[in-house]
């Protein structure tokens, strides 16, 4: 007997013209991450302890790094502000990833295929990424987002940045990269949860281990590691490389110039890998036994 | 949405049809006599999983079933646990692909049309809750209205009727988190019947529930089949669910469909003996005393025995209790007499525990 197969999800015809279909389920996703947002604020107290503790995090972490620099005056030939401009940046698209793309954490959305949360996903007929991404809406992170923002106008400060037009056009691609380039990870991620939970850890490490990586000139690094981050996991594209762009500052590690510029690309090739996978996990999943 | 149950009911015969359906789940196991192994999956499980050599153990959780079921019944879904009831209704909602056979529901496959399948259907599964746990219930409604694109006349129209049958007024505005649990699976039932679903899947839907949530929660389900033709598909312990509800029963065990009936006839089958617990005056037949015959009655058995008292069990065809008493009374100093029906629970847990379908 042949194997049976999931149909492709998403990719049923919509029982409405195309446009209908898009303007609903946009509708859905703002519905969806307003009634997260609307369950977190319910707990008015702990929703501003939330977001009050995180940003205070943050600053403790800038603080220690400051610290450092006392002692220290730069790392790796960089000073305060110039690393704090990569923290920033890093920071602020990283955590806002965190927060749009929540419902996609690996260990949440792992937690939820264990437990059957994901079944009431799929008994609901709306396109699965929509509902996965209205599942859950950190909203709290913006304490974070809040915090990166703060560090990068710091930096902005401290450091005289020649900031051009090209420049100015380029952050904001910069910034999109990175999140797409996260976001990817945590697709991926989920989407290995429906064969294995065990990886999760090992996603993490690229995820949150990337992100720590890349809020530091990335040339202070051991070969290995930066080698690693560079050919089999390409984080060090995302931010180092364009920060060196912006910063005008040179680059110890021998790339080629055009390092510093295919970063959103890669972001971005990697992002639609990742909803690839995902689309391949859906069509496969199996559900749990009980 | 209505309209997907008259056309396509009428065009297959049957709204669910399922062929050959089966399930089988691969699993790891510890070998026992292989000592080592077991040594090392006990140890460092599970991230060593993906590498180590893995010992798999087919399990059969649905192994072969076929049924049809009509529009507008209401059929029980009965078995001990790990029988393959829930795996089976993972299949009928899409939430599982079996390993082989066809399952058509309303004239789809359910997993390969996830959306326009679960359009259709309603399901409540009882240990958990398919609304938004930090939300108001209403609000909950709310977004299912607009995924279901539920017409607005008809969602008002829907919500009335059920505040009405499951009263649900008293919480509407609580968040779920803060629901008791008869309350959240009124919460639950109203929300899988708000889109005017064509069929029903109940996984335990009265689990845990005091009576009278059970008899609110059975009333609802009778009333949307009468009312709305609603085909009803329940898997349940209770067999008082059974005997309000249902037209027809389902038994399997081991993967296997071994009952497909009226409840009657099952109970003619299988549960066709009648006791009669007699208390005597004195112990006849203990202490190497004699029986001398006078306990024996053609067509009855003794099938307990506890000093004084004898429990005889009988066919309704055969012995008529009235003769049996009559001629009890006649031969015995009798003290105490009480006829027991025989009861569907005890008729279906003899089902199970004797395996008297099997073979």
């Amino acid at each position: 007997m042949a194997t049976q197969r999931r149909g492709a999800d998403d990719a049923a015809t919509p029982p409405v013209g195309a446009g209908e279909f898009v303007r609903h389920n946009a509708g859905l996703l703002v519905r969806l991450v307003h009634a997260q947002v609307r369950s977190q604020t319910q707990f008015r107290m702990s929703f501003t302890m939330d977001v009050v503790t995180s940003f205070l995090v943050f600053a403790f972490e800038f603080g220690a790094l400051a610290a450092l620099f006392v002692r220290f005056h730069t790392l790796g030939g960089w000073t305060l502000g110039q690393v704090a401009f990569m923290g920033g940046l890093t920071a602020m698209s990283f955590k806002t990833m965190d927060m749009l793309f929540s419902g996609f954490d690996p260990a949440d959305f792992g937690d939820g295929v264990r437990k059957g949360t994901f079944d009431a996903i799929l008994l609901r007929p709306a396109p699965l990424t929509i509902q996965v991404l209205g599942s859950r809406f950190v909203f709290h992170r913006l304490g974070a987002i809040a915090e990166g923002l703060a560090v990068f106008a710091l930096a902005n400060w401290l450091v005289d940045v020649r900031w051009t037009a090209a420049k100015l056009a380029f952050l904001p691609v910069v910034f999109i990269g990175q999140m797409a380039f996260f976001a990817a990870l945590f697709i991926a991620g989920s989407t290995v949860t429906f064969w294995t939970v065990d990886s999760i850890e090992a996603v993490n490490i690229l995820t949150y281990g990337g992100h720590e990586l890349n809020q530091y000139p990335a040339h202070i690094y051991p070969l290995p590691l930066r080698r690693f981050f560079t050919y089999v996991v390409p984080t060090l594209f995302l931010c180092y490389y364009p920060a060196l762009y912006l910063l005008d500052k040179p680059d110890p590690t021998g790339m080629p110039p055009w390092a510093r510029f295919v970063g959103p690309a890669i972001g971005l090739a990697c992002f639609a890998l990742a909803n690839a996978l995902w689309g391949v996990g859906i069509r496969h999943y199996r559900s749990t036994g009980t | 949405m209505t309209d997907h149950r008259d056309d396509d009911a009428g065009r297959e015969g049957a709204l669910i049809e399922v062929r050959e359906l089966a399930k089988h789940f691969s699993v790891r196991r510890r070998i026992d006599d292989d000592a080592d192994r077991s040594v090392d999956t006990v140890g460092r499980a599970p991230r060593r999983r993906l590498f180590s050599p893995r010992r798999r153990a087919t399990v059969r959780a649905v192994d072969g079933i076929s049924f049809r079921i009509a529009a507008g019944e209401v059929v029980g879904y009965l078995g001990p646990n790990g029988a393959g009831k829930s795996t089976t209704l993972k299949m009928l909602t899409g939430l599982l692909v079996p390993t082989s056979g066809d399952v058509t529901v309303a004239g789809r496959v359910p997993w390969r049309e996830r959306r326009r399948h679960v359009a259709t259907i309603g399901a409540v599964f009882g240990q958990r809750t398919s609304l938004w746990w930090d939300l108001p219930v209403i609000e909950s409604f709310d977004l299912l209205r607009y995924i279901y694109r539920i017409p607005p006349e008809r969602y008002r129209a829907n919500l009335n009727m059920f505040r009405d049958l499951l009263e649900l007024d008293a919480f509407l505005q609580t968040p779920v988190r803060s629901l008791s649990l008869g309350q959240r699976m009124r919460a639950d039932f109203a929300a899988a019947m708000l889109h005017d679903p064509a069929v029903l899947f109940l996984d335990e839907p009265t689990i845990g529930l005091d009576v009278v949530a059970k008899e609110r929660v059975r009333r609802f389900i009778r009333h949307v089949n009468a009312e709305r033709g609603t085909t009803v598909l329940l898997t349940t312990h209770d067999l008082a669910d059974v005997q309000r509800l249902c037209d027809r029963v389902l038994i399997i065990d081991g993967g296997r469909l071994l009952y497909d009936g009226d409840l009657p006839e099952l109970q003619r089958r299988f549960g066709g003996r009648r006791e009669l617990v007699v208390d005597l005056a004195e112990d006849i037949g203990a202490d190497g005393g004699v029986d001398d015959g006078r306990l024996a009655f053609p067509g009855a058995d003794i099938v307990a025995r506890d000093g004084p008292r004898i429990t005889y069990a009988f066919d309704r065809e055969g012995v008529s209790a009235a003769d049996l008493i009559a001629q009890l009374t006649r031969r015995l100093r009798v003290v105490d007499l009480a006829l027991k029906e025989p009861d569907i629970e005890a008729t279906v847990r003899r089902i199970y525990e004797e395996r008297l379908l099997d073979g």
